[in-house]
């Protein structure tokens, strides 16, 4: 695999997981509000 | 999957691939999209800008002249959710987008066709935001906070403004990952991440702040939609629910959203101070550590929001005691700023007037922070014009004049042409005085009383209103010279050149000015922030 090709797939991979995170919040905190209710 | 920038790099022209309104509608050019940001928060200051004269006229005396209470209502809530979700936001990413790669020597944000996702999703959300105006039952009068039940009883519109929200919110998420995705992979290999310029850190860490709680918004305003329309009971009380849990999910994102705001600001006024006091910043690495310490802060102090709810001495005692420390990484900030220009070779042009200004008057805002963290005094300060006075002195003469400092530092970069210096200077001085004419007395109509959110009030108030009124009036107008200086730079002018300062420290200032469409597509040679390859 070249510099370049391993280069696009961090950045794809980075954005995905960071992607994720961000759902992951979302869905935590509604489970959280509605876990306590 | 979205391409990245090697990807659109391939396949690049060295002019815009279309031209019109194609140009910009496709554009994946870091320059062009941190242009279209830019554009669009300054007619947003504009649109909310206008919403907070009607009430500002309203408030001139006491009595309802212009406008009915629902309406006010209405006016007060769009006015805060532009500003703040459409307008000082906005700003920064475009700061964002024009000046990371080129501090950072990228060739273009790492995900350009995100980029222009994130852009557009922008003005879509905000159109729908104000249309809902004209929808049966008005727009949301609840303020921005959204708090249940008072905004359930929103019309017709409840559901777009809180599809605006959503909206807005992928939006930031999305310019969030790409920032942070930038500057950890196409920064040029010799800048370690210690090195880099103050403005990126800022907004390296205010993308993970926005990453952590823009989602807990949307999925608060989701929760308020579901209670709406899906039968649940998150926050009713009838129900089983709580509607003050709405308050802590609210806070724990409106929390860390004042500093999303007040960050990249801080990293304008960091380069902006050095230049024209001819001086390194002082304690460069002690900043980035700051503001690192005041984002983890930003977590843990939502509820000083919220001390009048009822809350164990426990939870008052905590939240009063965090909030306080967070005035220790502020003061290093502070601090530093004021020993960098400290027997350094100062100059008073326009950027550097607004980075004093901002000095100053942010520091009354943190000052009045203080006396509300006291949880005893915020019982009397609570719901009350003290309070707006307090947070509009964070984010006016705090966030906004660090856009316009910004703005003003790297225009000649952008353009290529200098600002008419005498006009920026005018435009400093009636902007100063005017927001000072504006938020100042609502200090003392705090004290005395006056609540805020209320289209009238007792005639003891007037006083104070009526100057409040005048200078807002005052400060809206002159932003007028500002587009007026913008319009006249962008046609013509001094030509720039590339250093356009005096030695300034940084990348950016090592390619021409105007900045070519495409930049660093060779990650430059990055001595250390002093001395830049070309300039040593």
């Amino acid at each position: 695999m070249t510099q370049d090709k391993q280069l696009r797939r961090k950045i794809r991979m980075n954005a995905i997981l960071l992607g994720l995170v961000a759902l992951g919040f979302f869905l935590a905190f509604i489970i959280v509000t509605a876990l306590k209710n | 999957m979205s391409a990245t920038a090697a990807d659109i790099h391939d396949s690049h022209e060295h002019s815009p691939a279309h031209t019109g309104i194609k140009r910009w509608l496709f554009t994946t050019n870091h320059k062009e999209i941190g242009t279209l940001y830019l554009v669009f928060s300054l007619i947003m200051l504009f649109v909310g800008g206008a919403m907070i004269l009607v009430v500002r006229a309203e408030l001139f005396q006491p009595g309802l002249q212009f406008v009915n209470p629902e309406f006010f209502n209405q006016m007060t809530t769009l006015h805060a959710l532009i500003m703040v979700f459409g307008m000082i936001m906005p700003a920064f990413a475009g700061f964002a987008n024009w000046m990371i790669p080129l501090m950072i020597g990228a060739p273009d944000m790492a995900l350009p066709r995100l980029n222009n996702w994130s852009f557009w999703l922008l003005p879509v959300a905000a159109l729908l935001l104000v249309s809902t105006l004209f929808m049966p039952g008005g727009a949301p009068a609840s303020g921005w906070t959204l708090y249940p039940p008072l905004v359930l009883q929103t019309g017709d519109a409840f559901p777009f403004a809180i599809f605006a929200v959503h909206l807005l919110g992928i939006s930031s998420i999305m310019a969030a990952i790409n920032i942070i995705v930038t500057i950890l992979n196409l920064r040029t290999p010799s800048m370690s991440l210690l090195e880099m310029p103050l403005f990126v850190w800022s907004w390296l860490i205010t993308a993970y702040l926005l990453l952590a709680v823009m989602p807990v918004l949307a999925g608060g305003v989701t929760m308020l939609l579901m209670d709406q329309f899906f039968g649940t009971s998150f926050f009713d009380a009838a129900g089983g629910g709580d509607p003050v849990l709405f308050q802590h999910i609210f806070w724990f994102f409106g929390h860390p959203e004042v500093y999303i705001i007040i960050l990249p600001a801080f990293g304008i006024i960091s380069q902006v101070i050095p230049t024209f006091a001819r001086k390194p910043l002082f304690g460069h690495d002690a900043m980035v550590y700051a503001t690192a310490s005041i984002a983890f802060l930003s977590f843990i102090v939502w509820a000083h929001h919220m001390f009048t709810v009822g809350m164990p001495l426990a939870g008052l005692m905590f939240f009063m005691l965090s909030t306080m420390l967070i005035s220790i990484p502020t003061g290093v900030k502070i601090f530093n700023w004021t020993a960098t220009m400290w027997q350094g070779s100062l100059t008073f042009e326009t950027p550097m007037l607004f980075a004093i200004a901002f000095l100053f008057l942010f520091t009354i805002g943190g000052f009045s922070g203080l006396m509300m963290a006291m949880a005893p005094l915020d019982f009397q300060y609570h719901d009350t014009y003290f309070i707006v006075a307090h947070f509009h002195y964070v984010l006016v003469p705090g966030g906004l004049f660090g856009a316009i400092a910004g703005c003003y530092y790297w225009l000649p970069k952008w353009t290529g042409h200098m600002y008419d210096e005498r006009l920026g200077k005018i435009h400093f001085w009636l902007t100063a005085i005017f927001v000072n004419i504006t938020f100042f007395p609502q200090h003392f109509l705090g004290l005395a009383g006056m609540p805020r959110r209320i289209p009238d009030y007792a005639v003891q108030f007037t006083n104070f209103n009526a100057m409040s009124s005048i200078g807002a009036f005052g400060f809206g107008f002159s932003q007028l010279l500002f587009v007026y200086i913008i319009y006249k730079c962008v046609k013509g002018g001094e030509k720039a050149t590339a250093e356009v300062w005096d030695n300034p420290e940084g990348l950016e200032w090592t390619v021409p000015s105007p900045a070519p469409l495409h930049t660093f597509e060779e990650p430059p040679v990055y001595v250390s922030r002093h001395q830049v390859i070309g300039r040593q």
